[in-house]
């Protein structure tokens, strides 16, 4: 099994297709990181005089100063119940924060956003890897040459499963690690520290990520040693992606979002994930909807979703090795 | 020569390949169809043998099913004495094989294609370079295979059936798209092999390929076997062109001496493993004297056309078709 997994590993790394997409799953987060710092960069003195100088600018305007008196006539309607008219002047006048747009870095929702868009972005990558790794044995009809030198098809499927496996594992574990690791270099030249435990999490969620990430590959290839065509593959991922989310949520309406692939992979990678679902929310006495209407997917609920997927894939994916005829 | 005279000849230990009652059903909206019926096959250890057939007759099917790659719907066969699928990995190593066209990686070289191959069954490096040099690649080794002719493909299949030093070669028309030179030297190669002691099934529906290369041959038609044997045996005896003043007396003299005569228009066709010299005394005895009497020397293209004729006319043939 070994010797059947060099030779994979060298099948995979002297396809050029696949060469260029390992280096994307490297470049991408590069540049979300990137962008990423860019967007959250401190402020500088210039930037915060300028903002002082618009603030002055506009707090001196005749409609400020109308809509502060229309405010002190009732409050209660511009503040809130309760309020009093010595609360509108500084409600409604300027302050140099409303026109610095820049949110600072943090942590946390580096972790919810970017990161958990490079980790989805990493596993779409992974599971073209695994799709055009496969399809390629089947569309230049090499696999029938290597099952006249290995014509045992479960170790050629499993040595092909195992190295896109284990590149994705190392691609993604390399990556997420390259990440955070440039993201912990930026934190600390900024004097930003994580909230108690926030480490942890990231922790977590790299080793769900690289979980994530290996096994998409895995899936990829499974999908494509069953159709046997990549075209097939993609077709489909694009129509789960993006119609089948659609069709979902059109036939069932909002609370579907449970069944939905993004929100369970999501609540797997995050460590759990909110979403809106409309019998979530309870009806007050006006028959308004109180409460935030939000039900929690868990990291365990995601997970086996994902699961069944995957075992439902490569269980179909060894019987149509073993049994069908291969051209 | 009858059909499955091989079998008859060769005991089962001395065969490579050996199908029994083998079968093979394609499912699809059209229906069933039946490629491969009932198909007994024996190829003898040694030598070069042909499987003839005409396009569509069920040898690559056969050869898929042999190397694992189709399932049969019945029958069984083996390969060097082991039943296959089941056995198949057991005497794999042995067997070397280019089914249809040369099936390659078209963005590796040559030599990664052969490197990847040899590397599965444990091969070093060094066999990969002497069988691309065996087959003439040695200064191409590192082109890519999309770069490469068709012969140039073909060649690079049997290099990878080389890698294996096998005792079985299985080749699905190894000219197809080859020049001139290049059909000589494969052929040249495929003798080589053969006389080296590796048994050749030579799959080709260019018959004097057959002819030339093969020492025994099978020939099939709409799946069936129609005829099997040696190649000689295959031909049949000598016939004879004979032209004489009275046929009809001629044709009575020479069937009284155990001779098979076809009258047509002209004169006599003789059919006999009898020397000619034999012909002419049988006719001077009976005060006849002949004007023509030529040898006629059946060819494999006549035997194949004749046997395939049902095929080609889209007729299934009957059972128990032979010569």
């Amino acid at each position: 099994m070994m010797r059947l997994l060099k030779v994979e590993l060298n099948r995979l790394r002297w396809r050029r297709a696949i060469v260029v997409l390992l280096l994307a799953c490297v470049a991408v987060p590069i540049v979300l990181l990137a962008g990423y710092a860019w967007g959250t960069r401190p402020l500088g003195d210039a930037e915060i005089a300028e903002a002082k100088e618009m603030a002055a600018r506009d707090a001196s305007q005749g409609w400020v100063k109308r809509e502060i008196e229309n405010c002190e006539a009732d409050p209660e309607t511009y503040v809130g119940p309760g309020s009093g008219a010595e609360e509108c002047a500084e409600m409604i006048t300027p302050t140099y924060e409303n026109y610095l747009y820049r949110q600072p870095m943090e942590l946390e929702s580096l972790r919810t956003d970017v990161g958990a868009a490079v980790v989805t972005i990493l596993s779409g990558l992974m599971m073209l890897v695994g799709t055009t790794f496969a399809g390629h044995d089947w569309n230049t009809g090499s696999m029938s040459n290597q099952l006249l030198f290995e014509p045992r098809r479960l170790r050629v499927w499993g040595a092909k499963a195992l190295a896109v496996l284990a590149t994705g594992a190392v691609v993604g574990g390399l990556v997420l690690a390259l990440f955070w690791g440039g993201a912990s270099l930026l934190a600390s030249s900024r004097d930003i520290s994580g909230a108690p435990g926030l480490w942890s999490d990231v922790l977590e969620t790299q080793a769900r990520g690289v979980l994530a990430i290996a096994v998409a590959g895995l899936l990829g290839y499974a999908l494509t040693m069953l159709f046997r065509s990549t075209v097939a593959t993609l077709s489909l991922m694009f129509g789960v992606a993006i119609a089948g989310s659609l069709l979902i949520v059109g036939i069932f309406g909002a609370g579907a979002t449970r069944w939905l692939l993004p929100t369970n992979f999501l609540a797997f990678v995050l460590g759990g994930f909110e979403y809106f679902d409309e019998s979530a929310c309870t009806a007050s006495a006006d028959g308004m909807y109180a409460g935030d209407c939000m039900r929690r997917l868990s990291t365990m609920d995601g997970g086996i979703y994902l699961a069944v997927i995957v075992v439902v894939a490569v269980l179909l994916s060894l019987w149509s090795m073993q049994r069908r005829d291969v051209p | 020569m009858p059909e499955g005279s091989l079998v008859a000849s060769t005991t089962t230990a001395d065969l490579v390949i050996e199908t029994k009652g083998l079968r093979k059903e394609f499912t699809g909206r059209r229906g069933t169809r039946v490629a491969v019926n009932d198909l007994d096959l024996a190829v003898p250890r040694g030598g070069v043998h042909g499987f003839l057939g005409p396009n569509g007759s069920g040898k690559t099917t056969t050869i898929r099913m042999l190397l694992g790659l189709a399932r049969p719907t019945a029958g069984t066969m083996s390969l060097l004495g082991a039943p296959v699928p089941h056995r198949l990995t057991d005497v794999i190593d042995r067997v070397g094989a280019v089914v249809e066209s040369p099936k390659f990686s078209p963005t590796f070289s040559a030599r990664q294609n052969l490197q990847l191959l040899a590397g599965s069954v444990g091969v070093d490096r060094a066999a990969v370079d002497d069988a691309l040099v065996r087959v003439g690649l040695g200064d191409r080794a590192d082109d890519r295979f999309s770069s490469y002719s068709l012969g140039m493909k073909q060649r690079l299949a049997i290099a990878a059936t080389l890698l294996k030093s096998p005792d079985l070669l299985i080749l699905d028309e190894p000219t197809n798209g080859l020049d001139p030179a290049g059909i000589r030297e494969i052929r040249e190669l495929i003798r080589e092999l053969g006389e080296a002691g590796v048994t050749v099934l030579l799959s080709s529906h260019i018959l004097a390929e057959v002819q030339q290369v093969c020492t025994s041959a099978t020939i099939i038609g709409n799946g069936r076997m129609l005829a099997s044997g040696i190649v000689e045996d295959l031909l049949g005896g000598t016939s004879y062109r004979l032209r004489v003043g009275d046929p009809t007396a001629a044709g009575t003299a020479l069937e009284a001496a155990g001779m098979t005569v076809r009258f047509d228009g002209l004169g006599l066709d003789v059919i006999t493993d009898e020397p000619g010299d034999r012909i002419s005394r049988v006719l001077a005895d009976a005060g006849l004297y002949p004007s023509e009497l030529t040898p006629v020397r059946a060819d494999l293209e006549t035997i194949f056309l004749e046997l395939t004729a049902d095929d080609r006319m889209g007729a299934t043939p009957n059972d128990g078709v032979s010569r």
